[in-house]
This record gives structure tokens, C-alpha cells and sequence, in this order.
């Protein structure tokens, strides 16, 4: 479903990554794991099209997305919830709601049945998301910043999922978390690959707990790829135990 | 007690006028961080078109074409002298406003001369018997006001409530919050950030072009008109909160009614009406000293 070969991406004359090549089949959670700076998020900027790479290609359902803007990525059914949340936190719950699914509704809509239609897969998104996460429809006035730290994860997310993505950038959900707060979250997260069959890529610091519910990961170590494989090898892999798990 | 009504019901109104202008401001600021110091001769420009315009034309035809002309020459502006500078630092942004400031000023003093030229408040309208604009006062109880006095009030309270229900509830208008919010996130979101801005122009600029047209009546047309409102204008915005479009609102009508009790109540010898800006401004300096962000701004102001 994506595909990255090779990529290299700046902060100016700062390389984040050195040629980065991984690949994310359909249908499954893919963690990429690594320390502060290692290229992680830069990797979902790469991909996103906020930030545009340098060399390389990346390809998303066999199309090149490496020169598209990010405004063109999210319409072609992918959402990216970067890191520190980005919400909207002077906007109530709701509107930050509304322009999740900003990108499917782009133009007046030509017709009534349009508009109808329109509007039903509104409801039907935002009660898909009501379902996934209960406290948003209780709060769906409030304004996001207000929210506690879960909640609002729970808000970029859900906030995410209103552009019925086929493939979701997750970065660092964990950030700031309560411990049993983020387990909710990554459960709901394992929800919404399991039934729904979103694609998951998920960036984290927490490496255990990312690799529970990952089938594959990937271990950026100063914008190189340092090991790739299952989720189980992984976890029994020596210098990743040492590094990463906190064995 | 009729002197007291009469005087603010006319600052109700020129307070209208600051307060478009304001809200003009106010637009283009809080998504862009761009102080338009040009605001005001981007008014008087529209303004003069909309001279030329009646020359040919009916008041009510020129109108809505002057508030597209006046779209269509915000949204320019925006591509063709704001988007090179953008992320510049501050001052050169400055820079380029006082620039359009003076450039506008010198082209209408070129084209269409100098001299100040009388300019038509909106012509009366019947609907159902009812009068709308045109001549004459209207007796209110308390005290008369003139029909254009309650014209520039209507318009500012129609255009305010347009505005807000464009904000609140259209898709454009959730689109162009979200752009002043976070425009990183609004990209994720798949919003046109750069379209975004271009519109917000716009919309500033028609804004404008109303408070051109609403205070020319009572000035007079010349390239100069504006200099005094855009003063009156930045202070409302902020008093009001350089971030919020009520605050705007809110702001132009205290100066303009505080102005004008200034003008009336305090003695000659002590201040009077030539004192009026000074104790107005003081009145704003208090308010900011108490409330650095205005009335109802949040953000505090960064980059000014």
C-alpha cells in the first residue's frame, strides 16, 4: 500500500534521513520505532507532503505522492495526526470534527441528492467515531483545548478518521499520556485496524507497547534504517531489547 | 438628555465605520499576522472606482459591483504583493503596506485629482412603504437620527452578521478559522492554506470598500479621507483584540461614541472637542493597561 524507496529529506542543510526504503501492506499496523531524533517523524512528514524529500520515491496504491502537496495526500485517503496533536484548540470538539472531513467535501455540492448524500456520510463518519470514542459525543461543544491530554489524543484521531483514510500516520499517541490512558488508546487504535481495516503507520517512543499491537516494525536509528522485521523478532532481538524495550 | 441620545447615536455610527475598517484589519491580521497599514487608501481607492463608477451608473448598481471590484483587487494584492514577502520578517511586511499606503495615495491623487469631490450616501429605497436610506432624520423617541446615520448602523450590524454565520457555520468560512489557527494542521486537513489567505484578502477588502462608501457621504471624497479613520480604526482593533472581528465591532463603536461625548461635555478651557483623539486614545491606553490583549482578544500579540 506504501511504498518508500530510498528517501532522503532536509531541514535545510540538516539531513533527517539518509535514504530511507520501507513498506507498508495493506491492512496491517507497521511501528517505527526509535530514539528522540532518530528521523521518525520526519519519515510521516516525508510522507504526508509537508515535508517535500530531497531524492527517493513514495509511492501510495501505485501512485507517487512525493511531489504532491500535502492538501493533495490527505483527499487520496490519507490522514496524518502529527505529533503534539495539532488540534484546532480554540474550536469546539465538533469543528474540529468538521474539518477532519474537510477533504472529502471539497466544492458546493452540485445537487440536492448531492448535499444529501454529503451529509449522511458526515453523520454516518462522525457516529463512527462517536462509537470509537464515547467522550468526544459528550463533549462535542466544548472547545478542544480544554479537553484533558487523552481526550484530546482522542480528538486528533478521531479527527483523523472523519477523512475515511485507508492508511492512518500516527505520531506518538503515547505523548503525555497516563499510562492506562494511552493502553485505551492503543487498543481503540487496534480496534480501528481490526474492524475497520485501516493501515496503520505508527511512529512511538514507547517500543513495547507500539510492538503489541504492530505485525511488523521498523527501527530508525539517526535516519538510517538500523533492523525491519516482525513485530515477535523484533521483541526477542538482543540489541533491540537493550535499546529499546528496556530489558 | 436629547443632546446626550443625539451625540451617541452619531458616534454609533462614525464608530460603525471605525469599526468596518477595523474589522478589515482585523481579517487580514489574524490569519496572516499582516498589520495592513494600506487598509484605509485601499478604501479610498475602491471608493474613488466607485465615483467613477456613478458617473454612468446607478448607486445600487455600482454597489455590488464596487464590493467585487473591491474582492477582486484584495485578493491581487494578496497574490501579487504579499505572497513574495510572506514569512518575511515583520518589518519588511510593514514596509510593504506603508509602500501600497503611499502608492495608492499618490495614483489617486493622479488619476482623479485632488480636490475633494461630494460623494452620495446610498438613495432612498421603498419596500412596502417602508423608507430605507436616502434624505432626512427619524424621530426615535429620545432623540432624531439622520437616515444615513441608521444606514451605516444597519449595514455594520447586516455585515457582521453575515460574517458570522460565514465563520460559523459554512465550510469556506470553518476553513478560513482554521487557517489563522494552525495552518500546518489545515494542510493535513487538506485545506488550501494559500487560497485561504487570498479569500481572507479579499473579504478584508470588501469590507473596506463599505466603509469607504458609508463614510465618504460625510467627509468628503479625497485621497487623504481614510488617514483619520484608519487612526480610529487600528486603535478600535485594538481595543478590541487584534484577533477578534466583535472585538473590532465593539471597539470602533466605544471610540466612536466616546469621541464624540469627549467633544461635547468636556469644557473648552480644560479639554473640549479639540482634546477629543487625545482622551480617546487615553481611554484606550487604560483599557490595554488593564487588558493587554484587548477586549476580546486571546492571543497575546506577538509579532507587533
Amino acid at each position: 500500500m506504501l511504498q518508500l524507496h530510498e528517501v532522503v529529506a532536509a531541514y535545510g542543510p540538516i539531513v533527517a534521513l539518509h535514504g530511507i526504503s520501507l513498506e507498508v501492506s495493506e491492512g496491517t499496523i507497521v511501528a517505527v520505532l526509535g530514539a528522540n531524533g532518530a528521523g521518525k517523524s520526519t519519515t510521516l512528514r516525508a510522507v504526508s507532503g509537508l515535508l517535500r524529500p530531497r531524492s527517493g520515491s513514495i509511492e501510495f496504491e501505485g501512485q507517487r505522492i512525493d511531489r504532491l502537496s500535502a492538501e493533495q495526500i490527505v483527499s487520496l485517503g490519507m490522514s496524518h495526526i502529527p505529533e503534539g496533536r495539532q488540534l484546532f484548540s480554540d474550536m469546539t470538539v465538533l469543528e474540529n470534527l468538521r474539518l477532519g472531513a474537510y477533504s472529502r467535501f471539497t466544492g458546493l455540492a452540485r445537487s440536492v441528492r448531492e448535499y444529501r448524500r454529503r451529509r449522511q456520510d458526515f453523520e454516518a463518519a462522525l457516529k463512527q467515531v462517536y462509537e470509537y470514542f464515547p467522550i468526544l459525543a459528550e463533549r462535542q461543544n466544548q472547545i478542544a483545548g480544554t479537553l484533558s491530554g487523552g481526550e484530546q489524543q482522542m480528538l486528533a484521531i478521531g479527527r483523523g478518521l472523519m477523512g475515511n483514510p485507508r492508511l492512518l500516520l500516527l505520531d506518538e499517541p503515547s505523548m503525555g499520556l497516563a499510562p492506562i490512558v494511552t493502553r485505551e488508546i492503543f487498543e481503540i487504535i487496534q480496534a480501528i485496524n481490526r474492524t475497520q481495516g485501516v493501515t496503520i503507520l505508527l511512529v512511538e517512543q514507547n517500543a513495547n507497547l507500539a510492538l503489541e499491537i504492530a505485525h511488523y516494525g521498523y527501527v530508525l536509528e539517526t535516519g538510517r534504517i538500523a533492523v525491519a522485521d516482525t513485530s515477535e523478532s523484533l521483541r526477542e532481538n538482543e540489541a533491540v531489547q537493550r535499546s529499546y524495550l528496556g530489558y | 438628555m436629547n443632546e446626550f441620545w443625539q451625540q451617541v447615536v452619531t458616534g454609533l455610527a462614525t464608530g460603525s465605520v471605525y469599526g468596518l475598517l477595523a474589522l478589515a484589519i482585523v481579517l487580514i491580521y489574524r490569519s496572516t499576522s499582516v498589520l495592513n497599514f494600506a487598509q484605509g487608501e485601499m478604501a479610498m481607492f475602491t471608493t474613488f472606482a466607485a465615483w467613477s463608477i456613478l458617473q454612468w451608473g446607478e448607486y445600487w448598481v455600482m454597489f455590488p459591483l464596487v464590493l467585487v471590484m473591491a474582492a477582486g483587487f484584495g485578493a491581487f494584492i494578496e497574490r501579487v504583493i504579499i505572497r513574495p514577502v510572506e514569512g518575511a520578517p515583520v518589518l519588511n511586511i510593514v514596509i510593504v503596506t506603508l509602500g501600497m499606503f503611499a502608492i495608492l495615495n499618490n495614483v489617486a491623487t493622479w488619476r482623479w485629482g485632488g480636490i475633494p469631490k461630494g460623494f452620495p450616501a446610498p438613495p432612498e429605497i421603498q419596500v412596502t412603504g417602508v423608507k430605507f436610506f436616502g434624505e432626512g432624520a427619524l424621530d426615535i423617541g429620545p432623540t432624531v437620527v439622520s437616515y444615513h446615520d441608521l444606514t451605516i448602523l444597519v449595514f455594520a450590524v447586516a455585515i457582521m452578521a453575515g460574517l458570522y454565520v460565514f465563520f460559523q457555520y459554512t465550510p469556506l468560512g470553518l476553513a478560513m478559522r482554521a487557517t489563522a489557527q494552525n495552518p500546518i494542521a489545515s494542510r493535513l486537513m487538506g485545506i488550501r492554506v494559500g487560497r485561504m489567505l487570498t479569500v481572507g484578502w479579499a473579504l478584508s477588502a470588501a469590507v473596506g470598500a463599505v466603509a469607504g462608501l458609508l463614510i465618504a457621504p460625510l467627509i468628503l471624497l479625497q485621497p487623504p479621507m481614510m488617514m483619520g479613520v484608519l487612526l480610529y480604526a487600528f486603535a478600535a482593533a485594538v481595543l478590541g483584540g487584534l484577533d477578534s472581528p466583535v472585538g473590532a465591532i465593539v471597539g470602533g463603536l466605544i471610540i466612536g461614541v466616546s469621541e464624540n461625548l469627549v467633544g461635547t461635555y468636556t469644557p473648552k478651557e480644560w479639554l473640549g472637542p479639540d482634546m477629543k483623539l487625545t482622551v480617546t486614545l487615553l481611554i484606550i491606553v487604560v483599557v490595554l493597561l488593564i487588558r493587554p490583549t484587548g477586549i476580546f482578544g486571546r492571543r497575546a500579540m506577538r509579532r507587533v
